[in-house]
């Protein structure tokens, strides 16, 4: 299909000459988008369905908020509390302190947070800036060069995707085991820079924002390919390379079937095995700490991600994400 | 003519080296291991004699296994109420937001939006301890209203109570994606059905849901290949309630109880072909759908 994959709105980003600040560039947004809308009234829509839509959107938003917020609330709490007191009010003693500094002790041999945190960031970053350097030298090759094989080539990578994660991870396991690999970083960060997804949006947003023409134009003028792809290309395709960067450190950062089957002991996982490791001993082993340590640590997991996000908002707002379904 | 385009092979063949650092990648860790699985998946290993060539036995068990497709039928169950739903909502909320007829819409997207930053580990963990039968705020507020003895985590209600969790996860995603679609339609048409007194609901279903349909068929089958997979939220409730979730209740779960607690990796190797072979014909099939709907559709406007 040949729906428009990119809104016009995010090529400004490129493009535009003057730098704007962050507010004027808000303003702006905030500015196209109320002038892109039609007019509420002229929906002739019946009075009160704006306040009756606008509520069941608020409905939705308070489910969206509530398990966030019971965290919040929860991670203030000692065990006896989070289990016995009004799950959506606080109580005393505020025990988010002594919570936060368990974090950083290994209680009773079962791993220590602030490690499996630290293990996390690094194979995030290693994993998903990989991920997100091969996918815009990949996705460069496909979109601007036609070398024999390359349509197939491209079709069998996004084929891939249709392979489920099992099916290539448990004969990673088996062959890991056999190459002495278990427990190790390259084995957890090398597999996650393989996104067939990541060349997908690379090469959707190469043809959108890197014009052939300026390329033949560097190659007139002696420049090599490396120089042209480096120099040229891709300063027009930093958009499409934040939002593949964001959408893999994600993608690493909440990685839990891998991880689950490669490492076996506690000091390399990352924080989705550790968490999931403790929700199971917290049942088992009795120890009246680890419910906090586990509403604490799952507290402390998801900030980071969240805050991402809400400063990178333009990145997953300005359309890029359609690449990965329109076509 | 013949110069240039000698000129221009020349130089497309050598764009096939930024293309290569991925290659080597691919090759290594999805063309090998699954190469590897199918191989694995021929032998067996025994106590005794090793592992000996087996053919096609690990696949006949397999496929005569009640318990594999047992779990097979539990995940297209629930792909078949979780992505229709799930979608629906989505569809419905960027459709308001789109049209403005919502206020607050950009801080509702942004909201929505979160939880796809949370791991489906920490999800299902907090949705855990909200359903929790003894403890659970849910199941007071259940209580509150006259469903005395409310257990989320019975049988009959551990797959609705797992829906709602996926729900939770990613309805905000496929929303930001079906807006951003909405996005692309001219907004010419839409004023033209005003201008001819279109109702509200006509000009979503009739106008907006037509145009955006790749976007959704597309979200269908992504959804759909991520569903069949379903292993990260049973796990981690079988975790808060031991007992509460079968080993063989998604194909997924199922291989990875065969392969790491029964620890019977050719036959786990062999599930896990027939579960891609699985999703391959599903996908298959709804690809076929959609391009066959697309040509018809083309036919119409020609």
């Amino acid at each position: 299909m040949s729906v428009s994959v990119l809104p016009p709105a995010s090529a400004p980003d490129t493009v535009e000459p003057v730098r704007e600040s962050r507010r004027e560039r808000r303003r702006r947004e905030r500015l196209e988008e109320q002038d892109s809308n039609i007019p509420v009234e002229l929906y002739g829509l019946r009075r009160g369905t704006v306040p009756f839509l606008t509520s069941l959107a608020f409905l939705f938003a308070i489910f969206t908020l509530v398990p966030i917020a019971w965290i919040i609330i929860n991670s203030t709490k000692n065990q006896a509390n989070i289990f016995e007191t009004f799950g959506f009010w606080f109580a005393r003693p505020f025990s988010l302190f002594h919570n936060f500094s368990l974090l950083f002790q290994n209680v009773d041999g079962y791993g220590t947070y602030i490690q499996w945190f630290g293990n996390t960031a690094l194979y995030a970053v290693l994993g998903g800036g990989g991920a997100a350097a091969l996918a815009a030298f990949a996705g460069y090759g496909f979109a601007r060069f036609s070398f024999r094989g390359s349509r197939v080539l491209f079709y069998m990578i996004i084929a891939a995707l249709l392979v489920p994660i099992t099916a290539l991870t448990v004969p990673l396991y088996l062959t890991y085991a056999k190459a002495h690999l278990i427990n190790s970083l390259w084995g957890m960060v090398l597999p996650s820079m393989i996104s067939p997804v990541g060349i997908y949006l690379m090469r959707v947003y190469v043809d959108i924002s890197v014009p052939r023409d300026l390329i033949d134009a560097a190659r007139i003028d002696g420049a090599g390919e490396l120089r042209i792809f480096f120099r040229v290309a891709l300063p027009l395709m930093v958009p499409g390379v934040i939002t593949v960067l964001l959408l893999s450190i994600v993608a690493v950062w909440n990685n839990y079937f891998l991880p689950l089957l490669i490492f076996n002991i506690n000091s390399r996982y990352p924080l989705t095995v550790g968490l999931g490791l403790w929700s199971l001993r917290a049942q088992n082993s009795g120890n009246a700490q680890l419910f906090p340590m586990l509403v604490t640590g799952g507290l402390v997991t998801i900030l980071p991600l969240i805050a991402l996000f809400l400063l990178l908002q333009r990145y997953w707002r300005g359309g890029i994400l359609l690449g990965s379904i329109a076509n | 003519m013949s110069r240039r385009s000698a000129w221009i092979n020349r130089r497309d063949r050598r764009g096939i080296w930024f293309v290569v650092p991925f290659l080597v990648g691919f090759v290594l860790f999805m063309v090998v291991p699954l190469g590897y699985a199918i191989y694995t998946s021929l032998y067996t290993s025994k106590l005794i004699g090793g592992t000996v060539f087996s053919g096609a036995s690990n696949y006949t068990q397999t496929l005569q296994s009640s318990d594999f497709w047992n779990g097979v039928i539990r995940v297209v169950i629930y792909a078949a109420i979780q992505i229709p739903v799930m979608l629906a909502i989505a569809f419905f909320f960027a459709c308001v937001f789109d049209l403005g007829v919502a206020k607050f819409g950009r801080t509702f997207r942004t909201i929505f939006f979160i939880p796809f930053a949370v791991p489906a580990v920490v999800g299902a963990v907090m949705w855990s301890f909200l359903l929790e039968p003894q403890f659970g705020p849910v199941v007071h507020l259940a209580n509150a209203f006259g469903f005395s003895n409310t257990n989320f985590f019975s049988s009959s209600l551990l797959l609705p109570s797992i829906i709602v969790i996926v729900i939770w996860e990613w309805t905000g995603y496929n929303m930001v994606i079906l807006y951003t679609a909405l996005k692309s339609v001219p907004r010419d048409v839409v004023e033209a059905a005003i201008l001819d007194d279109t109702p509200l609901w006509k000009i979503i279903l009739r106008i907006k849901l037509p145009m955006v349909r790749p976007a959704i068929v597309m979200l269908v089958f992504l959804n759909l290949i991520g569903a069949l997979q379903l292993f990260t939220e049973p796990q981690i409730l079988e975790y808060f309630q031991q007992g509460a979730v079968s080993v063989n209740y998604t194909p997924a779960y199922f291989i990875y109880q065969t392969a790491i607690a029964a620890d019977e990796t050719n036959l786990a190797a062999a599930m896990a072909v027939i579960l891609a072979v699985v999703i391959v014909l599903i996908s298959a099939v709804s690809l076929v759908f959609r391009f066959g709907r697309s040509r018809r559709r083309r036919g119409e406007f020609a």
